[in-house]
């Protein structure tokens, strides 16, 4: 493998889509006349009236105009911004409050509604006799959370069901039925519903009733009780708002944009353009200019009086017509140039034949051998040895419930940009870089960022935004995408096609992989899952390709394990099918071709599974209504590391102070600091201090590529070692511990036992800077402040479903995954990152599906009610098995697994389809029409 | 502007739109799809309850919240489909402010209509831009222009129990009035600007009838229907006498399926019977390219629902082997 995925490899092609190679400065103008001071933050209200509330036991008043919502005035009047606004739709319940005590979706409630009502916010359910409420605690205790976006939410929600299901049942837990029944309009895009089933379960059994307020999560206390502070809840005095102009067109080139209009609306104050003078419309949603306005409804309205002269064309909308167009979206090798990388690695100089960019062929292997296999094994003519076929996977959004976000405020001596970022470090530089700023002058901040999934790796446009417009302004500017832009732009896994054929011998075993892929990744280029057929049934010859189609849709981006569930739910069926072809064990036919080692670990285990072990052995063994199956798939991932990232621990006379310029996405970095600080020295993590989200602490990592855990854990355990060994010596020299010997928790010493607390408050403060030690092998390669690991880790996962014949749905009943990825540095944290991993898997296999319009290239699904995201009741029980073994040449001992535990559910459950039903399906998601008609032929 | 009329009178001199819960009216003011003054219904007294007649029959305000339907113990005992679509539509946060007036008189859900940017039949365009192009959730019996699914559980649960509805000015209109016949491509009613829907009045239940609600959805919860059905029952002597069904997400009005509850009078209430019948209902669909899957979910959703409602019947359990 010669490729080399950098750093800077994640950064390229990044800038928007379409505008990557610009990078020249923004054409902009002011409005003339004075700037207003603004008083309040939000907006003057036309035409209110006065609204008498009273919000968490106080009375008080709000202005309610005619459009004005709850939301908008418990946010923005009240600055009570626990409530979030991530759908505006009513679909996602986080922006639940209580109204006289009935959870209500405040985004779509006039608030001229809570005339002389009480409300109750997140904010407001703790009360100052009984501390959190018991649904709070239940939710830190069982880590009912990961980024905490829509977690204020669920809790106001879950508190009123808590409630009322105590006065009529008293501690008589509630079925998962009736929690999913009343949590029905929330949604959680990391995917923790196991865990919120058990808190509020757990919470109305007693369980949390006298219970502590701490938990495995470091901030969770935060985000139950909406104290968590996410980049749009930054409010800066003068701050201005900032919105987008977009194109409405997919397909157009640009004679003139004339803001004049929009610049003369009262209220508005600049405009940048955003074309960075790209002349030519490539997708909707394209971004085109920014207006900046005294509130978000004036930006916005100034947007729709920008005048565009464009010349608007045909759109190439889709892989097919990619393929068949005569039109090219890329009609010239410069402005090929202009194609952003939908990929993680960089790209390598490739044929263009109209809109088809390849074949990317590196990751073959004994090429001639595997198409001589294939072709031997059509030959044949026997079904025992050939398996495989078309397979399709659709679009997939990112939709973090937080939207991209940015509050830039250009200083005269420093830029500081508060930004929803997976890397505050890696930002800072490349804000510096884009903006031509020393480093120095660049301060990037992101204290609790709602969701990334890779959509949030790269600089975007909201930032140049923000960043311009508060240039030009010299106030802070904030930037928010709504949720269409979030959907329409905000990211995406390309759609892919798969052409796949597993060949084999008589024995069963491979004798070659064929595979040809074509990815729409819109106007990106580079997916290339090739190297994910590559690392699996790692020994079998293969025959690679990797097609790019462009079309006029917005670009791909990296997503949680870019490339891999589409991979897997091809190579995973084949594989299956290969086994029922031969009448023999999905588990015998793949151990005999998998030399992976933690997957045959992970093999003996399925096996003494009840729920594998005792499945129905024909096919379709039900013949009623509702019929039962169970599939197995297995998966692999690379691991990597930043072996440049560093780990602060300081001591103060209260406790240790960790710090890195890494951030915590719902990942868990600040628990994971926490606790392998707390190990070193046998402390409760609550005696350690972390600080994260400020680029200008120590370079931590970006939360990308399944790196954090195993980056700083290690790097944070060799500075909490370091450091003992320092307060050691100290306390021996100089506090007068005569023999001092490290025991967990203290010092033992000739005198007696001492606490690290009473050392802290005697020894003058330390500081040590930690790294992580590089692994014992090396790794296969390392540039630019990243290494990829020598090894695979391995993940198997057994589903069992239920298809309705009738209706055509699947439901998944029960999972099992087993994980191969070493030592869990956080148990609870880790088991709660892979069932959230598994449940966006079982999501995007069923429901998730962005769709355009065929004629205009318009995104359709551009809300959360037509972009289907899995909720509490369509996910089944998880369970997840750590085998922690294998990784011992590995600093630490573990390996990410984030991005694992996305590459076997949809297989998984593609194979349990056919167990039920005999029906193979082959296109993604399996929606009811799609069964149904698969269960017809 | 906003106007907040605390009486019928008061209101009657106001023009705007009038807002009730404003969980559709917020999204489409926002999409600019609404404009213009408020008529704010939150001080109106006396369109929130539900009154029952000395004959057995009631009249509902139009006020009344989608929660309140669902959970009234009365509405459930003798109109259990009606009560079953109110409890089964939408999310409980939102059937907590959501008004029947409001459900029945909303705007589709398309997402052509409710696009950001584009314009289609019912927002000023001049073509369903749904028929030339992705209409995967749209109507299977269409009925032209505008091939959106009429949006309104409620209004499918009215036609089926032959409701009829009450205006300001007294003027009364049946369900099948109320939601015309889907050649009006700008509304899904036939309200005229000013008029105001302030009842809902159901006839007396039949003794003994039975009744269900079922969607069909891509997730389990929280999603609007692909195809749903409410249906009623009277059995006499295990044969059916009397059945009523109304189907939701399949034309832009909401359709009584007479053919079926003809073809289904009078035979044994089998689940036999009930499969093979139920294909009865998709006669005279008129799918578009991309719907003809509905075609399939229409029996399967109806021949659920009838089990359903024959399930309630104390003690007498349908027979006849699985549907």
């Amino acid at each position: 493998m010669t490729v080399k995925p950098t750093r800077r490899g994640l950064l390229k092609g990044t800038l928007g889509g379409t505008l990557t190679a610009a990078l020249t400065g923004c054409r902009s103008e002011q409005a003339r006349g004075e700037l207003s001071q603004l008083t309040a933050p939000g907006e003057k209200i036309v035409d209110a009236i006065p609204v008498d509330v009273t919000v968490n036991r106080t009375a008080t008043q709000i202005a309610a105009g005619p459009d004005t919502t709850a939301l908008e005035a418990v946010r923005n009047q009240l600055g009570l911004t626990g409530t979030k606004l991530a759908c505006g739709h009513g679909a996602c319940g986080a922006c639940t409050i209580q109204v006289d005590g009935k959870p209500v979706a405040s985004c779509l409630l006039p608030a001229t509604s809570l005339h002389r009502r009480r409300v109750t916010t997140v904010e407001g359910l703790a009360t100052d006799l009984r501390g959190l409420h018991p649904v709070q605690r239940a939710f830190i205790g069982e880590d009912a959370m990961q980024c905490g976006y829509c977690t204020p939410g669920f809790v106001v929600e879950a508190a009123a069901f808590f409630d009322a299901w105590r006065a009529e049942h008293g501690k008589q837990p509630p079925s998962r039925e009736v929690i999913a029944d009343a949590l029905s309009g929330h949604l959680c895009r990391c995917g923790a519903y196991t865990q919120i089933y058990a808190a509020i379960a757990r919470a109305c059994e007693g369980a949390y009733d006298n219970a502590g307020e701490r938990g495995p999560r470091y901030d969770a206390r935060e985000k139950v009780t909406g104290q968590a502070k996410y980049t749009v809840d930054v409010q800066l005095p003068n701050m201005v708002y900032g919105a987008i102009g977009r194109a409405h067109v997919a397909h157009a080139t640009i004679r003139r944009i004339d803001w004049s209009r929009a610049l003369k609306h009262p209220g508005v104050y600049a405009a940048v353009d955003l074309t960075m003078g790209v002349r030519t419309i490539r997708f909707a949603g394209q971004e085109l200019v920014a207006i900046a306005a005294e509130s978000e409804a004036i930006a916005r309205h100034a947007l729709t009086l920008v005048d565009y002269d464009l010349d608007v064309y045909t759109p190439i909308i889709g892989i097919e017509a990619g393929r068949t167009a005569k039109d090219h979206v890329y009609t010239s090798r410069a402005t090929r140039k202009q194609a952003p990388n939908a990929n993680e690695a960089p790209l390598l100089p490739l044929k263009w034949r109209g809109n088809l960019r390849g074949p990317f062929q590196l990751f073959s292997k004994s090429r001639g051998k595997a198409r001589r296999a294939v072709t031997e094994a059509k030959d044949s003519g026997d079904a025992k040895r050939l398996a495989g076929g078309q397979f399709s996977t659709q679009t997939q959004c990112h939709s973090t419930l937080e939207p991209h976000a940015c509050v830039a405020d250009w200083r005269d001596d420093l830029l500081v940009v508060h930004l929803s970022t997976q890397g505050v470090h890696q930002a800072a530089e490349d804000i510096a870089k884009r903006f031509d700023l020393p480093a120095e002058r660049v301060q990037v901040l992101a204290q609790h960022v709602g969701g990334g999934f890779g959509g949030k790796a790269v600089l975007s446009l909201e930032l140049v935004a923000a960043v311009e417009l508060s240039r030009q302004l010299g106030r802070p500017v904030r930037v928010v995408l709504d949720r269409h832009e979030e959907l329409a732009t905000g990211g995406n896994r390309p759609a892919q096609e798969i052409d796949l054929a597993l060949a084999a011998d008589t024995e069963g075993k491979f004798t070659g992989v064929q595979v040809k892929s074509f990815a729409d990744a819109g106007v990106a280029v580079g997916s290339a899952p090739s190297i994910l057929f590559r690392i699996m049934y790692a020994k079998t010859p293969k025959k690679l390709e990797d097609w790019d189609v462009v079309t006029h849709a917005a670009p791909g981006k990296p997503l949680r394990a870019p490339g891999g569930p589409p991979a897997f739910w091809a190579l995973e069926q084949a594989v299956d099918e290969l086994a029922h072809a031969r009448s023999e064990d999905p588990i015998a036919l793949r151990r005999r071709n998998d030399p992976n080692p933690a997957r045959k670990e992970l093999y003996t285990w399925a096996e003494s599974l009840p729920l594998w072990r005792d499945r129905a052995t024909s096919i379709a063994a039900d013949s009623g209504r509702y019929r039962r199956g169970v599939g197995l798939a297995v998966g692999g991932w690379f691991y990597f590391v930043q072996p440049s990232a560093r780990v602060q621990v300081d001591t103060t006379p209260g406790g240790f102070v960790v710090s890195t310029a890494c951030q915590d996405i719902g990942n868990g970095s600040k628990s994971v600091l926490a606790q392998a600080v707390a190990n070193v020295f046998g402390i409760d993590p609550g005696m350690v201090a972390i600080r994260v989200g400020d680029s200008k602490l120590v370079p931590g990592p970006m939360s990308a590529g399944s790196r954090t855990a195993t980056t700083i854990g290690p790097a944070a355990t060799q500075a909490a070692e370091n450091l003992r060994e320092e307060l050691l010596e100290i306390a021996e020299a100089q506090l007068g511990y005569r023999g001092a010997q490290a025991i967990p928790g203290g010092l033992r010493h000739s005198a007696g036992e001492t606490s690290w607390g009473e050392v802290l408050a005697r020894a003058p403060r330390l500081t040590t800077i930690g790294r992580r030690k590089r692994d014992r092998k090396g790794y296969v390669f390392g540039i630019g402040g990243l290494a990829a690991g020598r090894y695979v880790s391995g993940s198997l996962q057994v589903s069992e479903v239920e298809v309705d014949t009738r209706l055509g749905t699947v439901r998944v009943l029960q999972s099992q995954v087993g994980l191969g990825v070493g030592k869990i540095f956080t148990p609870v944290l880790a088991r709660s990152q892979a069932t959230g991993g598994v449940i966006q898997g079982i999501s995007y296999a069923l429901y998730e599906e962005r769709r355009l319009d065929p004629n205009t290239g318009a995104v359709l699904t551009g809300n959360l009610e037509d972009y289907r995201i899995a909720g509490l009741g369509d996910v089944g029980t998880i369970d997840i098995h750590f085998m922690q073994k294998g990784f011992e040449n590995v600093t630490g001992g573990g390996v990410g697994l984030a991005e694992l535990v996305k590459l076997a559910p949809a297989a998984a459950l593609g194979n349990a389809v056919f167990h039920a039903t005999g029906y193979r399906p082959r296109h993604l998601p399996l929606r009811p029409d799609r069964v149904l008609k698969g269960l017809r032929t | 502007m906003m106007l907040f009329p605390r009486t019928l009178e008061e209101l009657a001199g106001q023009r705007g739109t009038p807002r009730a819960g404003g969980t559709d009216l917020q999204d489409r003011r926002r999409l600019g799809l609404s404009t213009g003054p408020i008529v704010d219904l939150r001080d109106l007294t006396g369109l929130d309850a539900i009154t029952w007649n000395p004959d057995g029959s009631v009249a509902i305000g139009a006020r009344t919240t989608i929660a309140q339907l669902a959970a009234d113990d009365q509405l459930k005992a003798r109109y259990p489909g009606f009560a079953a679509a109110a409890g089964g539509l939408a999310t409980p946060q939102i059937r907590e402010v959501a008004t029947l007036g409001g459900n029945l008189l909303q705007q589709v859900r398309c997402w052509y209509y409710r696009h950001p940017n584009l314009r289609c039949l019912r927002s000023g365009g001049t073509s369903c831009l749904a028929r030339e192009g992705d209409h995967l959730f749209h109507a299977c019996f269409d009925q032209g222009p505008c091939a959106a699914p009429h949006p309104s559980t409620m209004a499918a649960a009215l036609l089926a129990y032959d409701a009829t509805v009450e205006l300001r000015d007294g003027q009364r209109l049946t369900a099948a009035e109320l939601v015309g016949n889907g050649s009006d491509p700008t509304q899904s009613h036939s309200l005229q600007p000013g008029q105001l829907l302030t009842r809902v009045h159901l006839p007396p239940a039949v003794p003994g009838e039975l009744g269900a609600y079922l969607r069909a959805t891509n997730r389990t919860r929280a999603e609007w229907p692909l195809v749903e059905a409410v249906v009623r029952v009277r059995l006499a002597g295990g044969s059916f006498e009397q059945v009523a069904i109304a189907l939701g997400g399949v034309a832009n009005t909401p359709l009584r399926i007479q053919a079926l509850e003809a073809a289904l009078a009078g035979q044994p209430a089998t689940l036999k019977v009930i499969d093979d019948r139920s294909k009865v209902a998709v006669n005279g669909a008129k799918p578009l390219p991309g719907t003809g899957y509905k075609l399939d979910l229409i029996p399967g959703v109806i021949a659920s629902a009838l089990v359903l409602a024959l399930k309630q019947q104390p003690g007498d359990k349908p027979a006849g082997g699985a549907l």
